[in-house]
């Protein structure tokens, strides 16, 4: 089972929303549900500010709670070793909505539960998520960290990386780089 | 002073979650309530040695009123399903880790060990209203079993109790429900409120006599749980201190929270008072009838802590909705 | 029990019914009978969600648009889209575009509309410019117009005789910025502009909030160089996402940026940190600016700018030390106040200082290719009988026209009446300040017609709406991509065109046809046309049809080298610190400082920007794109906010100096402003009922601009120069 995993250089990232608006066209997102999002934190006082840009999407951890939650086993571990829906099994109860400490996870107007699915339909084809080929920034990077010559392996071999709510014990599979500080005040 | 922007966000989880609503509050509700009156009668029917069944009819209302307060609270968890016509998966599967799976199997268990309960318990003289020959039948063999169906039915009625406040207390992600006091706290007011509802519909004054005591213990107990509680999230670390603020706000935004918490600290000391008012009345034991006045206050002081128990549950189930893990 | 015939039917049809009705559930629940998914098609086209124009391949399933990605061969886009490129899909199916051609039956600007067929609009159009024309003269036809369509209307408009037309991206965007260049260098620094950011070690974005105006390559290059450890120095009054990335942000008082720019020459020549090689082998009049600046101390900039003298000279020894692979931002929106074209030539003076101009991580050169220019038509366009009145007075004027001249030019009549305008792909109600004048201005016509996509506020003023398709519905003239190498970027139809309606080539050409002018448009569709031009160009059409770009790796050239030569085409050949042609018009031949007003107290001056989801208000009402923002907000200082009682999300209104104001607006209480500014995104704030989405949604920045600067030199107009004070909405 390959391990795929997504480093964000959080220092790339620029805020350009191109990721939030290409998951939805990719997989056909209603309006008003999103799979991935950017959060823009600002701290200080005018004018020693700090601003950091990340997005976030779901960690596909290995420890998921939402497979836990799963009654119907409609939220598995698939083949390719993500985290998926089948929406046939999926009562649309909620419980792994709540389960998530990420926020990951939409009721999707259809009834069932969605969330992203790292493009699993791409990935099968050798190409990146959609979130990952249109980030200007090339914030995003995506590969399989059981592979020594993937770039994602390289690069966590290289920085220090942190995962969001380490603490929860999830496990996940998103990795979050800062390579130096960046924002320094004037 | 942090700014936070966020672009991409679900209405169902920022910024608070709004995952269950009513629909799951009614189901906690009556289902706490259904598993009380199942461990209630249980009690009831246990606790008479081997007297002779017919004795026992008065407890056929009770398991009846159990039913159908399930029923209707399974009904409208179904409403609450996104896709209700799936639930056949979940019967397809059992998923050990998930409360869901253990309420989706055990709730129609509860449901048929209900009903071979009242199978069990109807007079003999009235079995024939049953119409059906093999429910008749079944009731004759329901009537033999009777006080091992009793002690499944208390087994069962502890599981209905319990697993709702395990199922909530599962979820690491929401602060408030993750802790292990919420289990007891939901299986204390459930029990509470299952004698509080014998109270009520009982016919017998004794019976109502006998719940009404029964109550005292469980609802000091309930009070006790609730302090553990707070105090458990208050000494915990930041995402629980976070989760208990909304019942000690005062602004208007969570004030209704800090409202509910004061009511159930009025409403169930309140219904205690009365109660413990009425065993003072008769301290030197109990004599023949009890008044109108007498029972309109043993009534009333059931229906505040069924009045208590339906708001600790809808206060519990939209507090923890409103904090998360994470910061934001 | 027995079972009668009668009773089998009824229970065979009851059970069959059942079985036929179930079956879509239980395959459901079983996810039987999958359906074979059709294949999908893969059309290469070029984006017009803004001017940009990235390669985009568009993904077809079933005639329908699915999916829009980046071309991986233009190098704008280099196999990315912004947020905008992706929304392509809400504007071309976005259920309140223009479907078929209007005609207004109540008064002028009332919106009255009536639905009509081509022809009757056409005719219509057609008989009045004649009326016009006959009467007035064609010069009396005016044209404002920007993007594509501006091609065959510019050429429509002077086949009919009229030399008068404006695009708003002159003198409301970037001519200061082409002039002071042009002046300068001998010319502008391109769309997109020639800056080879990935390799620059420092990067000075002054008024420049890159990440927010969604560039799509110059963000990536943006983002690379960050990555890389390019220093990032910001000058903004605002804490823009750049600053975020910056080392240093510098809060600048509002329009003093001259002051800080002249003081960095300053340092910069004092400590004899710019490339003194560079400066004598390709620069004339050094010693003048040495001279003009010797008084523009850091301590005299601290007092303008109210950045402290030591950040200054900081700033400037960075900029010093990493010469030549500085980066000063040439800007882009530079239509600030009225010295617009003098502090664009600081920049242009600082970066020549610098040797940053055709060096790595400056600007680069210009790819040179020589490609024979083929025109709609061969035929020659007939001479204006007056004099042109869209340059205005101002003698460096851009080819592109002066917007307000146009304006005033109606309003006055000065020299003669102007009866007719078209506005095409311009949105006049939100590009043109002050639109109290250019309503004035519109109830002088006879004729308004505008064409356009969806119904913005300035095309539900006109008496004739043109409805155009977009640009995934038609095909565009070719376009020449200077980036670092030549290229050639194609357009065509992804789908065919929705609802009734037409490309803009085909509009222009049944108008010409009407008006008699079939001769200037012989093709008879624009693809007959490009199979032309291609020819005449030596370029395989089908290629470009598979590939949508492309390249001719040959002309990169982006750096002086002793075999690539620089050139100058200035009147001395050489880059003109000192400029003798601003002189010859009587201006500052090297910049001088100017103090502008400043707000005063319990007023804020309004400035504005832009988000990386919006283009201006082209796209405020499409689906896609206003789910992720869907009005603006309006930046307050936290400390301001405070003294006001005010708190983020509750809703102001905005007067200005005028007593104009504005719609409600949310506020964002905020520490990323200066206390004397109030910061708002362009474009929102539609008046148009029919922009469903978008209508009344925040507040509209340029209602608010009633005051507008103007730039002698160029025309170029000042709109930061508005002060508003808050009110609490009623």
């Amino acid at each position: 089972m390959p391990k795929y995993v997504m480093v964000i250089d959080v220092e790339r990232c620029i805020g350009c929303m191109a990721c939030v608006i290409a998951c939805k066209k990719e997989n056909n997102i209603p309006e008003k549900y999103f799979r991935t999002r950017v959060v823009e934190e600002v701290r200080g006082e005018f004018p020693n500010l700090r601003m950091e840009l990340r997005s976030e999407l779901c960690n596909h951890c290995e420890n998921a709670p939402c497979i836990d939650a799963c009654p119907t086993r409609a939220s598995h571990r698939a083949k390719d070793g993500t985290v998926q829906i089948d929406r046939k099994k999926c009562v649309g109860c909620k419980a792994c909505i709540l389960a998530c400490p990420y926020d990951a996870r939409y009721s999707h107007p259809d009834g069932f539960a969605d969330k992203c699915t790292f493009c699993d339909h791409r990935i099968k084809e050798g190409r990146d998520p959609a979130c990952v080929e249109t980030c200007l920034g090339k914030s995003r990077i995506f590969g399989d960290l059981d592979d020594p010559k993937s770039e994602v392996f390289q690069i966590l071999k290289k920085h220090d990386s942190s995962v969001r709510l380490e603490f929860a014990g999830t496990n996940p599979r998103v990795f979050y780089i800062k390579k130096k500080f960046v924002g320094e005040l004037s | 002073m942090i700014e936070l922007s966020i672009t991409g966000t679900n209405a169902i989880t920022y910024p608070y979650l709004e995952v269950w609503d009513w629909r799951i509050i009614i189901y906690l509700f009556l289902g706490g309530l259904s598993a009380g009156m199942l461990v209630m009668c249980s009690i009831a029917n246990l606790r008479i040695p081997k007297t002779d069944v017919e004795e026992l009819a008065q407890c056929v209302r009770a398991p009846f009123v159990a039913f159908i307060s399930l029923i209707i609270g399974a009904i409208f968890i179904f409403l609450d399903l996104g896709k209700p016509i799936h639930s056949i998966w979940l019967y397809l599967t059992f998923q050990p880790l998930s409360l869901m799976s253990w309420g989706s199997w055990g709730v129609p268990v509860v449901l048929i060990t209900n009903a071979l309960y009242i199978l069990a318990v109807i007079p003999k003289d009235k079995r024939h209203l049953l119409k059906f020959n093999s429910l008749i039948k079944l009731a004759e063999m329901a009537a033999i079993r009777m006080r091992s169906i009793a002690k499944l039915n208390f087994v069962l009625g502890v599981f209905l109790g319990i697993y709702t406040g395990v199922l909530l207390s599962s979820f690491a992600a929401i602060p408030l429900w993750n802790n292990a006091t919420l289990p007891i706290l939901f299986l204390t007011s459930a029990l509470s409120s299952g004698a509080a509802m014998v109270v009520i519909i009982a016919n017998k004054s004794e019976i109502k006599f006998l719940f009404t005591k029964i109550d005292i213990w469980l609802i000091v107990a309930e009070l006790i749980v609730i302090l553990l509680f707070f105090y458990g999230l208050y000494t915990s670390t930041a995402p629980y201190k976070r989760a208990i603020q909304p019942f000690f706000s005062l602004t208007s935004e969570h004030f209704i929270f800090t409202i509910a918490l004061i009511s159930i600290f009025l409403l169930l000391p309140l219904a205690l008072r009365i109660k413990l008012g009425e065993l003072k009345e008769f301290e030197g034991g109990f004599h023949g009838e009890f008044t109108k006045a007498q029972i309109f206050r043993m009534n009333f002081a059931a229906s505040l802590v069924l009045a208590g128990t339906f708001i600790l549950r809808a206060a519990i189930v939209y507090a923890g909705q409103l904090t998360k893990l994470s910061a934001y | 029990m027995t079972v009668s015939r009668r009773d089998f039917l009824k229970i065979a049809a009851v059970t069959g019914g059942i079985a036929v009705a179930g079956t879509p559930v239980i395959k459901s629940v079983l996810a039987l009978g999958k359906k074979p998914v059709p294949l999908a098609q893969y059309v290469p086209t070029t984006c017009e969600m803004c001017f940009w124009r990235c390669g985009v391949i568009a993904k077809v399933v079933d005639g329908k648009v699915v999916k829009l990605d980046g071309n991986p061969l233009h190098p704008n886009s280099r196999g990315k889209l912004c947020a905008r490129g992706h929304g392509g899909i809400g504007l071309l199916y976005d259920a309140d575009r223009l479907k078929t051609p209007l005609i207004n039956t109540g008064k002028r600007g009332e919106g009255k509309f009536k639905k009509a067929s081509w022809d009757e609009a056409l005719g219509y159009v057609a008989d009045k410019m004649q009326k016009i024309k006959d009467q007035y003269g064609a010069e009396s036809i005016a044209l404002l117009t920007h993007g594509t369509i501006s091609t065959y209307f510019l050429h429509l408009l002077q086949a009919f005789g009229s030399p008068n037309f404006a695009m708003p991206s002159f003198a409301l965007c970037r001519g200061a910025r082409g002039v002071a260049f042009e002046v300068t260098y001998g010319e502008d620094v391109g769309n997109p502009e020639r800056l080879d950011i990935q390799n620059s070690k420092v990067i000075v974005l002054i008024g420049s909030h890159l990440g927010e105006n969604a560039h799509n390559s110059q963000c990536q290059e943006f983002a690379e160089a960050v990555s890389k450890g390019a220093e990032v120095i910001v000058v903004d009054p605002r804490f823009s996402t750049a600053a975020g990335k910056a080392k240093y942000w510098l809060p600048i008082k509002p329009a003093t940026d001259l002051a800080l720019l002249l003081a960095w020459i300053n340092v910069i020549i004092n400590e004899e940190s710019y490339d003194k090689d560079y400066v004598n082998k390709y620069t004339v009049g050094f010693k003048d600016v040495v001279h003009e600046i010797r008084n523009y101390t850091p301590e005299w900039a601290q007092k303008e700018t109210e950045i402290p003298a030591s950040l200054i000279v900081e700033t400037a020894r960075i900029m010093g030390k990493n010469k030549p692979n500085v980066l000063i931002h040439p800007g882009r929106h530079t239509a600030w106040y009225s010295d617009n074209v003098q502090r664009q030539r600081a920049v242009a003076i600082l970066t020549a200082l610098l040797g940053a101009y055709g060096r790595p991580g400056g600007i680069y050169l210009n790819p040179k290719k020589k490609l024979e220019p083929v025109f709609l038509s061969e035929k020659d366009y007939p001479e204006p009988q007056k004099p042109s009145i869209n340059k205005g007075k101002y003698p460096f004027a851009g080819e592109e026209g002066i917007t307000h001249a146009i304006v005033q030019t109606t309003l006055t009549e000065d020299p003669y009446p102007v009866k007719g305008w078209f506005i095409t792909g311009t949105n006049i109600m939100k590009a043109m300040p002050n639109q109290r004048d250019t309503l004035q201005a519109l109830q002088k016509l006879d004729l308004l017609v505008a064409v356009d996509m969806m119904p913005y506020d300035g095309v539900m003023l006109a008496d004739v709406v043109l409805p155009e398709c977009t640009y995934l519905e038609r095909h565009d003239d070719l376009f020449t991509v200077k980036e670092r190498a030549f290229g050639i970027s194609f357009r065509q139809p992804v789908v065919q065109p929705m609802y009734d309606t037409k490309p803009g080539w085909w509009i222009a050409k049944e108008l010409g046809k009407r008006l008699g002018l079939a001769e200037h448009f012989q093709w008879n569709s624009l693809e007959d046309f490009l199979k032309i031009k291609c020819d005449t160009w030596g370029i395989d059409y089908s290629e470009l049809v598979k590939k949508g770009y492309m390249s001719f790796p040959e002309t990169e050239k982006p750096y002086i080298t002793p075999d690539n030569q620089p050139i100058f085409k200035t009147s001395s050949d050489k880059i003109e610190l000192y400029s003798k042609e601003l002189k010859e018009k009587g201006f500052d031949p090297v910049p001088k400082y100017t103090k502008h007003e400043q707000p005063p107290d319990g007023w804020f001056r309004l400035i504005y920007g832009r988000a990386p989801v919006h283009t201006f208000s082209r796209t405020i009402n499409n689906t896609s794109l206003s789910e992720l923002m869907d009005e603006n907000v309006a930046w307050v200082n936290a400390e301001v906010a405070k003294r006001y009682g005010l708190k983020s999300g509750k809703y102001i209104v905005l007067i200005n100096q005028d007593g104009v104001k504005s719609n409600r607006v949310k506020i964002k209480v905020t520490e990323r402003i200066r206390p004397d500014c109030i910061y708002v995104v362009h474009g929102f704030g539609a008046t148009s009922k029919l922009l469903h989405r978008a209508y009344l949604k925040g507040a509209d920045d340029q209602q608010l601009i009633t005051k507008y600067a103007i730039d002698p030199i160029s025309g170029s107009v000042g709109m930061r120069v508005n002060f508003v004070k808050i009110a609490k909405e009623f």
